[in-house]
């Protein structure tokens, strides 16, 4: 047999299950296959559908959106005539379903992410966790109450790059790490096109990340994960922020800021600073942590190392500065930025893949295996937390603290 | 795919057609992460890393990319291969280290070349070699598809006229400017870029061109190119440039590809493919020649150019 005969026979019977339609399982008796179910099938909703199908045995069961060329676009990525739905609780309720991906826009998310546990799914929930402190806690409380998993969209957790840094400062290769600089620099205006004819309301919803109806802006969208691998070097989350913003360049009606600056303190006084800007791409997207013996860079690809110069023994050896004939400094250092070559951090074949593959398998796996996500709900919440007080401290102009925050909203 | 992506389009303000270069690059940036072998973190090197040891289940747009192209390594005999990769690295064109390779190297790397040792399977998506050592290597075909992908984009957005180029690989002229007939699109002298010869006019059509100007080493006053022609683990000799025009990127990336490696014999392969046209540039080491097939430009008149000008020189009309 050659290999056009065995596509054409197997094709042919792929076609023949086709004609069973709605939720009819496709592919047969597999006992370990997963059907998902997906609400929002927009840009990330999308990628997460091909990521996910790259996972042996996933299938997708559901499709929900409000947005109608939304179905066409999922079916294509399945290639299947995938079960529609316009309300997220018919897809809930259909059968064979046996998680979810909830992808909207994020002022959604509680509203979406606590439906599919209490209806009894597993939820695989994008980032940031919810726009505001009361949804946080309103999903952490229903992952607690359903028992069923929720994985949280921070992708670049299962990044093996990102993994090998953590266990590096967690063995104390870098000393004491003090500042963690993250920065996620774009130049761009972050707008998508807007369909000819569409409503002012289609046009909100396409461009959403630009309205503070539905969204946590730059903090959210970007800094989630910067925020959360903080979380992860400095061990929980921080205890103060201060934050500046505005829409200060692409002045075209969106209320989101266009630039942000905060600076999380944590409550050990180390300091976590994250800067996104749309109008200039120098430094992309790339965290840098500062220890007492090195550094690390991490990008969406890589990672380096770059150890700290030996520390002289003795005062004796350093240089002694002299200035007409007198001694004005005992030590001298060159200060200029470090341009060397850092220590590539090293990824072996069989965990390298992309931060997409690797969450979604991920996910998978703690479904099959019954066993708690990695990114769970308590990482989640911490890094949710912490958005929403970035956020209200741009908006409030001052250094708000965890603590007194969150008691108020447990109080109102 | 490593290579310069240009859009060009018309729309309707600045500002909407920052956007659709936004969501066209997004596009584009996609498919590098999926199918760049470049990228260590991209599917393809996934597949490549795993496929030897089992089935690999890919999601369906990368499936049905490689089962495309396996399909064109049919229809082609094997003259456009995905499965090149082992050549390319063992010729050094992967480093831009070109190098004559050892007989045990090179019997090694054909071992690990040839389509029809990848096994699909439709009902799981998955793909496995049937030999250790063999790696995927979309780039005769990638860099069309993405054109392909984001005309779509840019088509969805409501575009109506826009030039999508990958590098100097593929361009594809969506609609045309308006108040004209079609984009117009120049074939260059492989041996002098500056030179024009032939210029198109081309409308919901792609064009690609595969050369063997831009990678290639010399050794004892031969010039080996990057093209391989992987039916026999050799540089292709003979060609200079190959262009061909069709309905989508995808199939003039990779036609044009296995055109380069076919040289003269160009016809039984075209004829298999509906509504294509091609214009090749040969040489014999002294004097080029034009090969051309329904090709629309009328300037280029001959379908063969004697050049008497010496090796490598440029080809002129007779």
């Amino acid at each position: 047999m050659n290999r056009r005969e065995f596509i054409g026979r197997t094709a042919g019977a792929v076609g023949g299950a086709l004609l069973l339609g709605g939720s009819e399982r496709l592919f047969g008796a597999s006992s370990d296959q997963i059907n998902l179910g997906i609400i929002g099938v927009g840009s990330r909703g999308q990628q997460l559908m091909r990521t996910f199908l790259r996972v042996p045995g996933v299938r997708f069961a559901g499709l929900c959106d409000v947005y109608e060329p939304r179905f066409a676009a999922g079916r294509k990525i399945t290639g299947e005539n995938t079960p529609i739905y316009h309300d997220h609780r018919e897809l809930l309720n259909a059968r064979d379903i046996d998680a979810v991906i909830v992808s909207t826009p994020l002022s959604f998310h509680a509203d979406h992410i606590t439906a599919v546990l209490e209806s009894g799914h597993h939820v695989y929930g994008e980032k940031s966790m919810a726009l505001t402190v009361e949804g946080c806690n309103r999903i952490r409380d229903a992952v607690k109450r359903s028992g069923k998993h929720y994985q949280v969209g921070l992708q670049y957790h299962y990044a093996p790059w990102y993994r090998e840094v953590l266990s590096r400062i967690q063995a104390g290769k870098l000393g004491k790490i003090t500042q963690v600089y993250a920065y996620w620099h774009r130049n761009n205006s972050w707008r998508r096109p807007v369909p000819a004819g569409a409503d002012e309301k289609l046009a909100r919803l396409i461009n959403w990340r630009l309205y503070k109806e539905y969204s946590g802006g730059l903090v959210a969208e970007l800094g989630s994960h910067h925020i959360n691998f903080a979380n992860e070097v400095f061990g929980g989350m921080p205890e103060s922020v201060i934050g500046s913003g505005g829409v200060d360049y692409w002045k075209d009606g969106r209320e989101t800021d266009d630039n942000v600056q905060v600076t999380y303190r944590y409550p050990t006084g180390q300091t976590l600073f994250f800067s996104a800007i749309t109008t200039n791409r120098l430094d992309g997207d790339q965290i840098r942590v500062y220890g007492t013996d090195g550094s690390a860079v991490l990008t969406e690809a890589d990672a380096t190392i770059y150890y700290e110069p030996k520390r002289p023994e003795s005062a004796v050896q350093q240089e002694t500065i002299v200035q007409h004939g007198i001694v004005t400094g005992a030590t001298y250092r060159s200060e200029l930025p470090y341009l060397g070559v850092g220590e590539p951090v090293p990824v072996p074949a069989d965990k390298m893949g992309s931060p997409d593959y690797l969450a979604c398998a991920s996910f998978i796996d703690a479904l099959r295996a019954n066993k708690r996500p990695e990114a769970d709900e308590d990482k989640a919440w911490n890094e949710g937390i912490a958005v929403c007080m970035g956020n209200q401290a741009i908006a409030q102009g001052q250094r708000l603290k965890f603590d007194e925050h969150l008691a108020k909203a447990a109080a109102a | 795919m490593g290579t310069v992506f240009a859009v060009h389009l018309y729309a309707e303000s600045e500002s909407q057609a920052l956007s659709l270069f936004e969501v066209a690059f997004e596009e584009v940036e996609r498919l590098e992460e999926a199918l760049s072998k470049f990228r260590p973190s991209s599917e393809i090197c996934r597949i490549n890393r795993l496929a030897a040891f089992k089935p690999v289940t890919t999601d369906p747009e990368v499936f049905s990319l490689i089962d495309r192209s396996l399909r064109y390594s049919e229809q082609t005999g094997g003259a456009f291969d995905i499965t090149v990769g082992s050549l390319m690295r063992t010729w050094g064109f992967f480093r831009a280290e070109g190098h004559f390779p050892s007989t045990d190297d090179l019997n090694a790397a054909r071992e690990c070349t040839g389509f029809e040792k990848i096994v699909l399977d439709p009902g799981t998506r998955t793909i496995q070699f049937g030999v250790p050592g063999m790696e995927l290597d979309l780039g005769a075909i990638g860099k069309g598809y993405a054109v392909d992908r984001t005309v779509e984009v840019l088509r969805d957005g409501g575009v109506n006229a826009a030039l999508v180029v990958a590098g100097s690989s593929t361009v594809y002229a969506l609609g045309a400017p308006p108040g004209e007939e079609g984009w117009k699109i120049h074939v260059f002298d492989p041996l002098d870029r500056t030179r024009k010869i032939s210029t198109v006019k081309m409308r919901d059509q792609a064009v690609s061109t595969s050369g063997s100007y831009e990678r290639f080493f010399e050794l004892d006053g031969r010039r080996y190119c990057h093209v391989m022609d992987p039916r026999t683990g050799m540089p292709v000799e003979g060609v200079l440039q190959t262009t061909l025009i069709g309905s989508d990127g995808a199939m003039t990336d990779a036609i044009s590809n296995a055109l380069f490696v076919v040289g003269p014999n160009g016809s039984a392969l075209l004829s298999k493919f509906e509504d294509v046209s091609a214009l090749s540039v040969l040489t014999d080491g002294s004097a080029q020649r034009i090969l051309k097939w329904n090709w629309p430009d009328a300037a280029v008149e001959r379908s063969e150019i004697i050049n008497i000008e010496p090796s490598y020189g440029r080809a002129q009309p007779s």
